[in-house]
C-alpha cells in the first residue's frame, strides 16, 4: 500500500467505480480500496439469500425460498433508462460487454387505488383507460408536441413560449390535474411537484427521455442487468483495472492525512499511500458530510407476481405524491427469476420513498398494499448525506448518497459533476481505446 | 461481435425461449442467432504470475513478451477468435482477469455466462498447482455449468532432471483422480516456445461445441446497449401508421 498515486478512491459503490474507471482511462494512477471484502458497498447485490437475513439481523432461513444461491438482492433498487446517461456511459466505456440486460416488462402508475399501464406514446394514450375520451386527444397532442419540440426551431413551438413554466405548458394543452400527475411523475419522473413552477424545458426533456428510452428495446423504457445491480460496479471496476487501476478489498481505512488544508495520503493503520486527491462515498469521510434527509425502503419477498400487471416478471409502479397526499412519490420496483435475482417462482419487490414523518414504514403502506400477500419483509431507514463543500480546497471529493429515485439519472449527474470537479474537465469518452479484439483464422 | 439478440426484423416470440432452466440457458446463449456462428466464453483463471496474460496474448496475436506488469495488455481483456473444428466454425472468446487477482478479488461478474474456465498453473511452481482445488470451488460456485480445463504453462522451464519445485506427472495424475469428471481437458503448454497452445484452443472449441450441440435451445431476449440494434426505426414507423 505504501506507494504514490494520483487518486485514491474509497468505497466500491457504483459512483466510485464509474469514477475510478473514468480516471484510470484518463491516464491517472488510481488506487481503489474498500473496507468490505466484496465489490459494491451499498450498491452490492447480496447473495445468497441468507446474507440478506444477516444484513437485517434476522435468523437465516436456508433454502426456504428456493435455492439461496439463486438470489441476488439489491439494497438500493433502480432501473436503467434505456436511453439514459448510464447506458451512454456503459457504451462509451465498453463496460456494456461485461453485462447482459433485459427489458423491464411494464411501467405502471397509481390512480385512485388502482394501477394503470403508463401510456407512453400516442397509440397507447388512445387505448388507455386512465383518461376520458377528450382528455386522451389533448394528451396525444401534448406527446406529439414533446416529440417534435426543438428549442432552437420556432416552427416546432406551436404557440408555446419557451419561457413558460411546466404548469403553464400543461394549461396550454388543457391537461387536467390527473393527466398532469402521471405525466410529471410517471413519464418525466419528477420526485415531487417543485418542477411545476420551473421552466418547461425540463419537463419536455424528461418526457422525451422516457419516450426515446421506450423506443429502444420495447415493452418499457427500463433495463435491468441479469444477476442484479451489483454487476454494474464490478464492470466499471474491471474497466479501471485493465487501465492500470490497483484494487484492494477488505482494506480498513484508518485515516485521511491532510497537510496545509489538502489531502496528501490515506493510512490503513500501518502503511500510508500517498496521493494528491481522494474520491470517496460519505461513509469514508463522515465529518465532511451533512445529513439532508432519509429514505425508507422495504424489500419484500413474494410468491406471486403483482396483481393487474398481466403477470409481468419485472415492473415499476409509481405512486404520484398527490394520489396519497404526500410531498414525495412512492416507488415500487419488482424483479424476478427472469433477471436471475430470485429463485424460480419467487418475486422481489422493493417499495421506497423519501421520509416525511416520524413513522417511515407507515409511509410505504400504499405501495405495500399493491403487493398482495408478502412472505417476508425487510425494512430499512437510511440517512442521505451530501458533502459540505465541493472538495476543491481539500481535494477530497465526496459523492452523494443514493436517493429514492428508481433510475440512475441523478446518479450519473453526480458522477459527471464529480469528475469535472476533480479533473477540471469534462469526461472525454474518446480516450477509451477499443477494448475488444476480434481475430480471424 | 457476439450480440445474442435477434434483430427486430427477425423477432421471435418469447414462446420459443427456454430460459427457465439455468443450465440450459447458459448453453443456449452460445447461439448468436439460429443461423449465426456459435460463440463460447472462456475465462482464464489461476494464481497471479502463472502466465495467463501470456496465454491470452498467444491467443490474440500469437505474440510473446518477457515484460511484466500491465503495460503490455492495457485496455485489453477479451479477444474473440474463429476456430474451425472440422465440420464448422465456432467462436471462442477468451477473457483475461485484468490483473485484479493480484491484490484483490476478481468479483462474481467475471464468471457470469462463462461456458468454460481455463485453469492455469505453472509447472515449475508447485504452489500454483496445489491451490487449484480452491479455484475449482470458485468456478463451480460462480459459473454454474461451466466446463473446466486445466493448463500447465511454462513447460519450457522444467529442469531436465525434474528437480526443484516442479509439478510431476504423479502429482497431476493424483489430482486428476481426485477431481474425477470435473476436468474436461488437461493440457501442458509453453507460451515462450509456443508449444501446445493451438492444439489446446482447438480441442477446447471441440469439447464446448459438442456439449452445446447436445443441449441446443434458443434464446434471444438479451439486450446489450450499444450492441443490440435499436428498434427505433421500427417503432417510429409504427407511430406514423397510427397517427
Amino acid at each position: 500500500m505504501d506507494d504514490t498515486y494520483d487518486v485514491i478512491v474509497m468505497g466500491t459503490g457504483l459512483k466510485e467505480c464509474i469514477l475510478s474507471g473514468m480516471l484510470s482511462v484518463s491516464g491517472k494512477k488510481v488506487l481503489h480500496v474498500d473496507r468490505n471484502a466484496y465489490y459494491g458497498g451499498e450498491s452490492a447485490s447480496l447473495t445468497p439469500l441468507d446474507q440478506v437475513y444477516q444484513h437485517f439481523g434476522k435468523t437465516p432461513v436456508g433454502d426456504k425460498y428456493g435455492r439461496g444461491r439463486d438470489w441476488n438482492v439489491d439494497l438500493i433498487p433502480k432501473f436503467l433508462m434505456a436511453n439514459g446517461q448510464l447506458v451512454k456511459l456503459l457504451i462509451h466505456t465498453g463496460v456494456t460487454r461485461y453485462l447482459e440486460f433485459k427489458s423491464v416488462d411494464g411501467s405502471y402508475v397509481y390512480k385512485g387505488g388502482k394501477i394503470y399501464k403508463v401510456p407512453a406514446d400516442e397509440k397507447e394514450a388512445l387505448a388507455s383507460s386512465l383518461m376520458g375520451i377528450f382528455e386522451k386527444r389533448r394528451f396525444k397532442n401534448f406527446l406529439q408536441f414533446v416529440q417534435d419540440y426543438d428549442v432552437n426551431d420556432p416552427k416546432t413551438w406551436k404557440g408555446v413560449d419557451p419561457n413558460m413554466n411546466a404548469k403553464q405548458l400543461y394549461e396550454k394543452f388543457g391537461l387536467d390535474a390527473n393527466t398532469q400527475d402521471f405525466t410529471g411523475h410517471a413519464l418525466a419522473l419528477f420526485r415531487n411537484d417543485k418542477y411545476m413552477i420551473e421552466n418547461c424545458a425540463q419537463l419536455v426533456k424528461k418526457c422525451r427521455l422516457y419516450s426515446d428510452s421506450l423506443a429502444r428495446y420495447g415493452k418499457s423504457p427500463y433495463l435491468y442487468p441479469l444477476y442484479g445491480l451489483g454487476e454494474l460496479p464490478q464492470g466499471f471496476a474491471r474497466l479501471s483495472a485493465i487501465y492500470g487501476g490497483t484494487y484492494m478489498l477488505d482494506k480498513p481505512v484508518e485515516k485521511i492525512i491532510m497537510e496545509d488544508g489538502h489531502v496528501v495520503g490515506v493510512s490503513d493503520g500501518k502503511d500510508i499511500a500517498k496521493c494528491s486527491m481522494v474520491v470517496c462515498d460519505p461513509t469514508y469521510a463522515p465529518e465532511r458530510c451533512k445529513k439532508v434527509g432519509q429514505v425508507v425502503r422495504a424489500i419484500c419477498i413474494l410468491n406471486h407476481p403483482i396483481e393487474n400487471t398481466k403477470d409481468g416478471q419485472s415492473v415499476q409502479i409509481i405512486i404520484p405524491q398527490n394520489q396519497v397526499n404526500r410531498n414525495d412519490d412512492i416507488y415500487v420496483c419488482m424483479v424476478s427469476a427472469a433477471h436471475n435475482v430470485c429463485a424460480k417462482n419467487f418475486y422481489l419487490a422493493i417499495v421506497a420513498t423519501t421520509v416525511e414523518t416520524n413513522n417511515p414504514e407507515a409511509e410505504l403502506q400504499p405501495g405495500l398494499d399493491l403487493l398482495g400477500q408478502i412472505e417476508e419483509k425487510f425494512v430499512s431507514v437510511v440517512d442521505i448525506f451530501e458533502p459540505i463543500d465541493d472538495g476543491k480546497e481539500s481535494k477530497i471529493f465526496i459523492s452523494k448518497s443514493y436517493d429514492a429515485t428508481t433510475h440512475f439519472e441523478t446518479t450519473c449527474d453526480d458522477v459527471l459533476d464529480l469528475f469535472e470537479r476533480c479533473t477540471g474537465e469534462k469526461f472525454d469518452p474518446s480516450k477509451v481505446k477499443h477494448t475488444e479484439e476480434t481475430v480471424g483464422e | 461481435m457476439f450480440c445474442l439478440c435477434s434483430s427486430p426484423s427477425l423477432a421471435v416470440t418469447s414462446d420459443n425461449v427456454l430460459d427457465s432452466d439455468l443450465d440450459n440457458s447458459l448453453w443456449a446463449r452460445s447461439f448468436k442467432m439460429a443461423t449465426g456462428i456459435p460463440s463460447y466464453k472462456v475465462i482464464l483463471h489461476g494464481e497471479y504470475g502463472v502466465g495467463k496474460s501470456s496465454i491470452f496474448r498467444r491467443f490474440m496475436n500469437n505474440s510473446f513478451t518477457t515484460a511484466t506488469g500491465k503495460q503490455s495488455t492495457i485496455g485489453l481483456d477479451q479477444c474473440t477468435r474463429t476456430i474451425n473444428i472440422g465440420s464448422q466454425d465456432v467462436k471462442l472468446t477468451l477473457w483475461d482477469t485484468g490483473g485484479m487477482e493480484r491484490m484483490s478479488f476478481i468479483g462474481s461478474s467475471y464468471y457470469r455466462g462463462a461456458h468454460a474456465a481455463l485453469l492455469c498453473y505453472s509447472v515449475n511452481n508447485k504452489d500454483t498447482f496445489t491451490i487449484l482445488s480452491q479455484y475449482i470451488l470458485d468456478i463451480v460456485m460462480n459459473a454454474e455449468g461451466a466446463k473446466i480445463f486445466l493448463c500447465g504453462n511454462m513447460s519450457d522451464q522444467v529442469p531436465a532432471d525434474g528437480s526443484g519445485n516442479v509439478v510431476t506427472d504423479a502429482d497431476l495424475e493424483l489430482f486428476m483422480s481426485q477431481c474425477q469428471d470435473v476436468l474436461s481437458g488437461v493440457y501442458r503448454v509453453s507460451c515462450k516456445d509456443c508449444l501446445g497452445l493451438e492444439d489446446m484452443f482447438r480441442d477446447m472449441a471441440h469439447v464446448l461445441h459438442d456439449e452445446s450441440m447436445s443441449r441446443m435451445t434458443l434464446r434471444r431476449d438479451f439486450v446489450r446497449p450499444g450492441l443490440t440494434p435499436d428498434r427505433e426505426s421500427h417503432h417510429s414507423s409504427d407511430k406514423r401508421r397510427c397517427c
